[in-house]
């Protein structure tokens, strides 16, 4: 368990990419040590996906992957029995299956889930590390590579759906945001293969795009919808028009903000 | 004779003269909306409003023409000040559209780039080496602008002394705005500059009035000696205040003391309007008019107080509530008298005729609303097979261990939402503003109650409609309009249709009772929905920081009795306080409150979904 980093931390050629911006993959990985569940806070698209895929490759752990929905269920977690041959089979969830192989179960916007999904989660979150199943009568003991992490969008407006502080207080929470523009260039970069030119004027529209959240809009340009309009442009199409269908149209339905984003774009990219 | 042929040749020699393309203007008004979105992209200061900019003198030399016909010696140029960005009313310098529209877009960039400090030149120079350094699609768009413009702009080899040496230097800032250059020697006017912000800006019109305690007579006095050092530029912009009338006293006027200080009162005009605003653009200074806050809260009685006869019907004598206070730091207890009250003159009424069709609208979509779905397991009908209970009822089966007949389907029978709502609507003296054609806020709000109402009687959900004000801590008026064990119906409609604005906001007395009321419903979930168009305030200390105190102490207390306080406001600058008393993510303002029953409704649909 206190192998030293270089034998278990993977070559990076194989592993999803990513760009840290602070201490987040340190963080993760003394948290996985010292078995913790992870919270992860951000906003759409600021790449809590693909830091929790990076960090498991890096880990050499297997990720159990589950989006929340409103009609999730308990057993849509742990497990059910389905009809066999003649027999009833029971099928694992990604949760038990995460715990089974002890790797990462990360689920996915958290709060959609029923309140009462999430407290199946409460056994695993402490330092029993257990997972009763009540239908097989079972009570799986996580191993020690068994990690859980769960994200959730902080910035919707929504007063009932919110996670519960009884749930909250047993996770040890990283804040994500929109990288900086140094760190975003590179991603851009890397990502779609633009040239530097390009992605630094895709970073500063970004940039200007961001200081209108919460004043015209909900939530600002993503690294993720940047990434799409540098690889529209890579795809050949002027880059006005691939910020037009990539940021401004996927930002807002109002007819004023839209041409003004356009007006924004073009103080970038000039369409003559 | 001589009047008409005079007009004439005014009119023809202005024409002649005239210097712009009149063709191909574009105004303040087409890129009014998307104007603050791109300026606060730009970075700049988001608490800045738009507004148009007046002309101001120039001073340089005018083409014979031009002086002939007494024109072109005023010029529309961008600036801003602490709490607006001024741009020109109309751009029609160049003979494109497309052009004169972006020169809109680029002064805004370049005003956000804008830096005190450095002379006129230098900063707009810098400014613009900021802005193309950082925009290369926005360079582009300078290149075409400096062409066009240098076209226009005087030859220096025809200029002489000062002044040629300063259009030589403003033509290569233009050209390479990133190549320093020293200022020429010498004063001397130049033509001015369209590109570029406003060389002396007006006086901020608003900064002078607003009144200060400390210091404000040695500010007064700078203003007035920076006014008489750069005089021949000054004109400013005063926009009366339409919508706040003067009081109308009837008096006998010897009865009344003397005044020695400057009330503002908008008076009638009788003259001419067309005549002022002319007489106005030609006058380089217009009064500055600093204020109003030591008459107003002298001024301060109960004008409205009515008479027993009329006023609303109290139920019973009244509850003792307690209130905080911030300075003691203790809740004093039995502090405030609120006393329930029905409106008077309510009688049953159904709805409006023109609240009907989107009565029916928001009816429908919040009876789509209303089954959540709740799965039912061990039926013994329903739409689907519980697998789980098949699959045990078999295994039994085939154990041989045979039970009853057991329910083996799922069901999502309408379920339980479990959720109670109260909406607490302010209904002081405020609300009696109007807001354009929209009618008063108080008729918007009415509106809103009953559509509300409408959308949450069709979703099944317990709700109660209460409104407040105040007068003093004596009484708190708190209306029942619709009570939670009520049903909604023509009572309790008309009751929404009798309310009446009046009195203050103690909004803290108000959010506490409403917080007893709710905190009885056996609901899951609780949401308390207040709908406010301004500061907590009322006659006594209850204003400024003590209300907004015991506001924010009375949200506390309702959050920790497990209730869901949240805030819908009318209040464009609840901006400032509105955070603090329900946090980031407790409230939204209404920018439009025409809108206030959509948003109002459709609010409550995305919360509760």
């Amino acid at each position: 368990m206190n192998a030293p980093v270089s034998d278990i931390v993977r070559p990076l050629a194989d592993v999803p990419f990513y760009q840290p911006v602070a201490e987040e993959c340190t963080l993760f990985e003394a948290a996985w040590r010292q078995q913790l569940p992870v919270l992860i806070k951000g906003p759409t698209g600021c790449g809590k996906t693909r830091f929790v895929a990076h960090m498991a490759a890096r880990l050499s752990l297997p990720l159990f992957t589950v989006s929340c929905h409103d009609d999730l269920t308990a057993a849509d977690l742990v497990g059910r029995h389905l009809i066999g041959a003649g027999q009833t089979v029971w099928c694992d969830g990604p949760l038990t299956r995460a715990v089974r192989e002890g790797g990462i179960c990360y689920l996915d916007e958290v709060v959609e889930a029923r309140k009462d999904t999430t407290v199946v989660l409460h056994p695993l979150t402490d330092d029993r590390r257990i997972l009763p199943i009540e239908r097989t009568g079972e009570e799986l003991v996580a191993p020690p590579g068994f990690m859980l992490v769960v994200s959730y969008n902080p910035g919707y407006q929504h007063v009932l759906k919110t996670l519960k502080p009884s749930t909250r207080q047993r996770f040890v929470a990283l804040s994500f945001d929109f990288p900086a523009p140094e760190v975003e260039l590179p991603v851009l970069m890397s990502e779609t293969g633009i040239d530097a030119g390009r992605a630094r004027q895709l970073v500063v529209l970004a940039g200007q795009l961001r200081r209108l959240q919460g004043y015209d809009l909900e939530e600002s340009v993503s690294t993720r919808l940047l990434v799409y309009a540098a690889k529209l442009m890579m795809a050949g199409l002027p880059p006005g028009l691939a910020c037009r269908t990539a940021i401004v149209e996927p930002l807002s339905d109002d007819v004023d903000t839209v041409a003004a984003l356009l007006a924004v774009v073009d103080t970038q990219f000039d369409q003559g | 004779m001589e009047d008409i042929v005079g007009g004439w040749w005014d009119r023809l020699i202005t024409r002649v003269a005239y210097q712009g393309h009149p063709e191909a203007a574009v105004t303040l008004a087409e890129v009014e909306r998307t104007a603050p979105v791109f300026f606060r992209a730009m970075g700049g200061d988001a608490a800045l409003t738009v507004r148009s900019a007046v002309g101001t003198e120039h001073g340089a030399r005018r083409r014979w023409l031009e002086r002939i016909a007494g024109t072109g010696d005023r010029v529309e140029l961008a600036w801003q000040d602490a709490r607006s960005l001024y741009l020109p009313d109309v751009i029609d310098h160049f003979p494109d559209r497309a052009l004169n529209r972006q020169l809109y877009f680029w002064l805004m960039a370049l005003a956000a780039e804008a830096r005190a400090g450095t002379d006129w030149l230098t900063a707009n120079r810098e400014a613009t080496a900021r802005c193309l350094m950082q925009m290369p699609g926005l360079a582009a768009l300078y290149r075409r602008l400096v062409a066009a413009h240098l076209k226009t702009r005087p030859d220096p080899a025809r200029l002489h002394g000062a002044e040629a040496a300063w259009e030589e230097a403003i033509r290569a800032a233009l050209a390479s705005p990133n190549e320093t250059s020293a200022l020429p020697a010498g004063q001397a006017a130049c033509q001015p500059v369209p590109l570029w912000l406003h060389p002396t800006p007006p006086l901020s019109g608003q900064a002078e009035a607003v009144p200060r305690q400390d210091g404000e007579a040695e500010a007064e006095e700078a203003a007035r000696r920076e006014a008489r050092k750069r005089r021949r530029y000054r004109a400013q912009r005063v926009a009366e205040d339409t919508r706040k009338n003067g009081m109308l006293m009837v008096f006998r006027a010897e009865s009344l003391f003397t005044w020695d200080e400057y009330v503002k009162v908008n008076r009638h005009n009788d003259e001419d309007e067309e005549d002022n605003a002319a007489a106005a653009d030609d006058m380089n200074r217009l009064s500055v008019s600093a204020d109003a806050t030591t008459r107003a809260s002298r001024l301060r009685f109960d004008l409205d107080l009515p008479a027993a006869a009329y006023d609303d019907t109290p139920l019973g004598p009244g509850l003792l509530l307690p209130e905080w206070h911030w300075k003691q730091r203790r809740l004093v207890e039995d502090h405030v008298r609120l006393v329930p009250m029905l409106p008077r003159d309510a009688r049953p009424a159904g709805l409006p005729e023109r609240l009907r069709a989107p009565a029916r609208r928001l009816r429908r979509q919040f009876q789509a609303l209303a089954p959540e779905r709740t799965r039912r397991r061990g039926e013994s009908s329903g739409p689907d097979i519980d697998l789980d209970r098949v699959v045990r009822f078999l295994a039994e089966c085939g154990s041989g261990v045979r039970v009853g007949e057991p329910g083996l389907y799922q069901s999502w029978p309408p379920g339980e939402r479990s959720l109670a709502c109260l909406l607490l609507a302010d209904l002081s003296l405020s609300t009696e503003s109007w807001v354009g054609d929209a009618g008063q806020v108080i008729d918007v709000i009415r509106d809103s109650l009953l559509l509300f109402g409408e959308a949450l009687s069709a979703t099944g959900d317990a709700f109660g409609v209460y409104g407040f004000s105040s007068i003093r801590r004596q009484e708190v008026r708190f209306q029942v309009l619709k009570d939670f064990s009520e049903r909604f119906d023509d009572t309790v409609r008309g009751r929404m249709l009798a309310i009446r604005p009046g009195y203050y906001t103690r909004m803290g007395a108000a959010i506490r009772q409403a917080t007893r009321v709710l905190e009885s419903q056996p609901a899951h979930r609780r949401l308390l929905l207040i709908v406010s168009d301004g500061k907590p305030n009322d006659l006594d200390h209850y204003e400024g920081r003590y209300g907004v105190e015991d506001t924010r102490m009375a949200v506390r207390e309702a959050r920790a009795a497990g209730l869901l306080p949240f805030c819908v406001t009318v209040d464009s600058e609840a901006g400032e306080y509105l955070p603090y008393l329900f946090g980031r993510n407790g409230y939204t303002v209404v920018t439009n409150v025409r809108r206030l029953p959509q948003v109002l409704t459709s609010l409550y649909a995305t919360l509760t979904r």
